[in-house]
C-alpha cells in the first residue's frame, strides 16, 4: 500500500513535470487554445441567453447565461477527464505509450489515477479561467468557497475516474469501444448542462432515476449550488451532495474492479499493445 | 557472479482465441458472418539466459519472438508454464519482476517526443520508481555512455532513429535493471548506429553483468552478439545451443574443390569421412567438387587427405581448394527447413 501510494506521487510528480515542459514549449498554443475555447463558449453563451430569454422568463438572461457556461465548463472537464480513458488510452496503445506504462511497477490503475488527478487539475485552471472570463463578460459572480469548491470538485473528480476507469477497462481489450464512448463523452456535456439549466425535479421519475446513476449529474448540481448560488455547506444538507457520494463510491469500486479485471482479460487476448 | 539464471522460461505456452466477424475463414476462404481462431502462438518453450549472458532469439516473422519478450515482460500471460524472472514468477507477482527488467519493444514510441532525452529518462525512472540524485546521476551517466550526450538537450522529435534508438535503450535502463529484453534493436539502423548499439549491447553484459535477450531478423546481428541462439519456428523452439555449436553442428562442412576437367566416376567412393558427393553446375573448363564430410574432426582430416590423393592419381589439377564458410544464416536456414520437413 505505501509502495503503492509512493508511487502514485512519484507517478504524479513525472506527469506534473511533463505537463508543464510541454506547456511552457508549447505556450503558444496554450494560450490560444484558451482564447479560441473562450471565444467559442462565449458566443454559445449569448446564443443560449437570447434562447432561454424567449422561453423562459423567470431567470434573467445573466443567471441563465452563468448556469449554461458552468454546465458546459463541467461538461468538458468531464469530456477531458473520460477522454483520457477512452480516446486518450487508443492513442498510447496506438504509439505503444501503453506498454510503457503498463510496464511501471506500480501498475496501470496507479498510473491512471496519478495521469487523471494531474489532467484535471490543469483542466480546472484552463477552464476556471475561461468560467471567470465569461463571468466578468456577462457580470455574473462567482462564489468560490475555499472547502466546499475543492471537496466537490474532488467528489466530481473521483466519480468521473471511476466511471472513466470502468469505460478504460472495455477499451482495453475491446479498443474499438473508444469511438462509442465518445457518445458517452457527449451525453455528459449534455446532461451537465441540463443539470445546471434545467429544475429536474419536475422531471418523471425514470428520467430523474436514469439521470442520476450517471456520475456527472448530481456532482453539476451540487457544484452550480456551490459556485453560483453560494450556497457554501447548505450544499452538504441537499440530497445531490448525498447522491454525490454514493456515486462516487459505485462507480469507483465498479470502475476499478472492472479495470483490473480487464486488465487480466487483455494480458490474456494479449491486445495490451495492439490497435 | 551467481549462477542462478535471471531469465527462465519452463515450458510456457501462449495460445490465442480470436473472434473474427464479417470476414473471409481461412480454411474455407469463404466470407462468413462469425468465426473463431485458435493461434498457438508460444508452443512449449523453455530456456534459460545466466547472468551477463546475451542470448539471441531467431526466427522468422510470426515465430512467436514477440510473444516470448512480452510474456517475459507481463504484457501477455502465458497460458501454460512459467516465466521467471530473477527468481520472480511473472505470472504471480508480475510487478515485483518488472522491477527488474528492461524492454524496448520493436515498432513502438518508447520516448516522448516534445522532451529531451534527459527530461524522457527522468519521467520514466519516475514511472519505474527512481527518484532524486540517483535519477539525475544515472541519467547524466546514460547519455555519456549510449553516446548521446551531445543531444541530451535536444527534443527527441529532432533526433535521428538511430539515436532514438538508442535513448530506448537508455530508458529501459534507467531503473538498473539486472534484465535487458531487447526486441529487434537495430532494426531499420544505418550501419554505424547499429554497430554502436551492438557494442553498447555486449558492454552492458560484460563489463555489467546483465542478461540480455535479443530477438532479432539479422543473421549477422545475432552471430556477432550472442553467445547463444535459439531458433524459434511456428512457437516451438527448433534448436538452442552455443552459437559455435550451432555452426559446428548444422553449419556447412563442404570442401569445394575446382578441377581442370571431370574426375573419373566413382573415383571417391568409399572414402571414409565423406557423406557426399556432388559436381554443382559450373563451366567445363573448370568443374567444380563439392565434397561434404563428417562432423568427426579426425575422420575429417583423414578424409581430405585421400579426396586430395586420388585426385592426384587420376592425373587431375587442382585449381583451387576452399572450405565453405558457415554462416548463422544457412543454419538458420537449415534449421527452419529440416524442422518443416519433420
Amino acid at each position: 500500500m505505501t509502495h503503492m501510494l509512493s508511487g502514485f506521487f512519484l507517478v504524479m510528480k513525472a506527469e506534473v513535470v511533463r505537463m508543464l515542459i510541454i506547456m511552457r514549449r508549447y505556450w503558444f498554443a496554450s494560450v490560444i487554445g484558451i482564447i479560441i475555447g473562450y471565444g467559442m463558449l462565449i458566443g454559445l453563451i449569448i446564443a443560449f441567453m437570447s434562447q432561454r430569454e424567449r422561453v423562459d422568463e423567470y431567470t434573467s438572461g445573466m443567471e441563465g447565461g452563468m448556469e449554461g457556461a458552468l454546465g458546459l465548463m463541467i461538461g468538458l472537464w468531464a469530456f477531458g477527464l473520460t477522454g483520457l480513458f477512452t480516446q486518450g488510452l487508443q492513442g498510447m496503445a496506438r504509439t505503444g505509450e501503453l506498454e510503457q506504462v503498463c510496464m511501471s511497477p506500480y501498475g496501470l490503475v496507479t498510473n491512471f489515477f496519478a495521469r487523471s488527478l494531474v489532467m484535471a487539475v490543469n483542466s480546472i485552471f484552463s477552464l476556471g479561467i475561461m468560467l471567470a472570463l465569461i463571468s466578468w463578460t456577462l457580470g455574473g459572480t462567482l462564489h468560490i468557497h475555499p472547502v466546499m469548491a475543492p471537496l466537490l470538485a474532488m467528489l466530481t473528480f473521483a466519480n468521473l475516474t471511476g466511471f472513466g476507469f470502468m469505460v478504460g477497462g472495455l477499451v482495453l481489450v475491446f479498443k474499438q469501444t473508444g469511438q462509442i464512448a465518445m457518445i458517452l463523452r457527449l451525453i455528459m456535456i449534455g446532461l451537465a448542462l441540463l443539470a445546471t439549466t434545467q429544475n429536474m425535479g419536475e422531471w418523471p421519475l425514470l428520467a430523474r432515476f436514469m439521470v442520476h446513476l450517471l456520475p456527472i449529474t448530481d456532482a453539476a448540481l451540487c457544484l452550480k449550488m456551490s459556485i453560483l448560488d453560494g450556497a457554501g455547506y447548505g450544499v452538504l444538507q441537499h440530497s445531490s451532495f448525498f447522491f454525490l457520494l454514493v456515486s462516487c463510491v459505485i462507480w469507483n469500486v465498479i470502475g476499478v474492479t472492472l479495470f483490473h479485471f480487464m486488465e487480466d482479460w487483455s494480458r490474456d487476448k494479449g491486445t495490451l499493445g495492439t490497435y | 557472479m551467481s549462477t542462478t539464471p535471471l531469465i527462465s522460461l519452463n515450458t510456457a505456452d501462449k495460445v490465442f482465441h480470436t473472434r473474427h466477424f464479417m470476414s473471409r475463414k481461412p480454411d474455407t476462404d469463404r466470407r462468413v458472418f462469425y468465426h473463431k481462431r485458435t493461434v498457438h502462438a508460444v508452443n512449449s518453450v523453455s530456456f534459460d539466459v545466466q547472468p551477463g549472458e546475451i542470448f539471441g532469439l531467431l526466427g522468422p516473422n510470426g515465430a512467436g519472438k514477440t510473444t516470448i519478450v512480452k510474456m517475459l515482460s507481463g504484457l501477455v500471460r502465458p497460458s501454460s508454464g512459467t516465466v521467471w524472472i530473477d527468481g520472480i514468477d511473472v505470472s504471480r507477482k508480475r510487478l515485483k519482476a518488472l522491477g527488474t527488467v528492461g524492454v524496448v519493444l520493436e515498432g513502438t514510441r518508447t520516448s516522448i517526443w516534445p522532451l529531451t532525452p534527459l527530461e524522457n529518462l527522468a519521467y520514466f525512472g519516475n514511472l519505474k520508481g527512481v527518484r532524486g540524485k540517483l535519477l539525475k546521476e544515472r541519467a547524466r551517466f546514460l547519455v555519456d555512455f549510449i553516446g548521446l550526450k551531445e543531444k541530451a538537450d535536444v527534443q527527441v522529435r529532432y533526433l535521428s532513429r538511430g539515436q532514438k534508438q538508442k535513448l530506448a535503450i537508455c530508458i529501459a535502463l534507467i531503473a538498473d535493471p539486472k534484465v535487458l529484453l531487447l526486441d529487434e534493436p537495430t532494426t531499420g539502423l544505418d550501419v554505424q548506429s547499429s554497430r554502436s548499439i551492438k557494442d553498447k549491447i555486449v558492454e552492458m553484459a560484460r563489463a555489467h553483468g546483465k542478461s540480455v535477450l535479443v530477438t532479432t531478423h539479422d543473421m549477422h546481428v545475432a552471430q556477432e552478439l550472442c553467445g547463444r541462439i535459439g531458433i524459434i519456428k511456428q512457437g516451438a523452439l527448433a534448436a538452442c545451443k552455443p552459437t559455435e555449436e550451432l555452426l559446428e553442428i548444422f553449419g556447412d562442412r563442404a570442401l569445394e574443390i575446382r578441377l581442370d576437367k571431370l574426375p573419373t566416376n566413382g573415383l571417391l567412393d568409399g572414402i571414409p569421412g565423406v557423406e557426399a558427393i556432388e559436381y554443382p553446375d559450373a563451366p567445363e573448363s573448370e568443374p567444380i567438387c563439392l565434397v561434404t564430410l563428417e562432423p568427426d574432426q579426425a575422420l575429417r582430416s583423414e578424409a581430405i587427405y585421400e579426396v586430395l590423393e586420388r585426385f592426384r592419381r587420376d592425373g587431375l589439377q587442382l585449381r583451387g581448394v576452399t572450405q565453405r564458410q558457415s554462416t548463422l544464416e544457412s543454419v538458420f536456414l537449415k534449421v527452419t527447413e529440416e524442422e518443416s520437413s519433420s
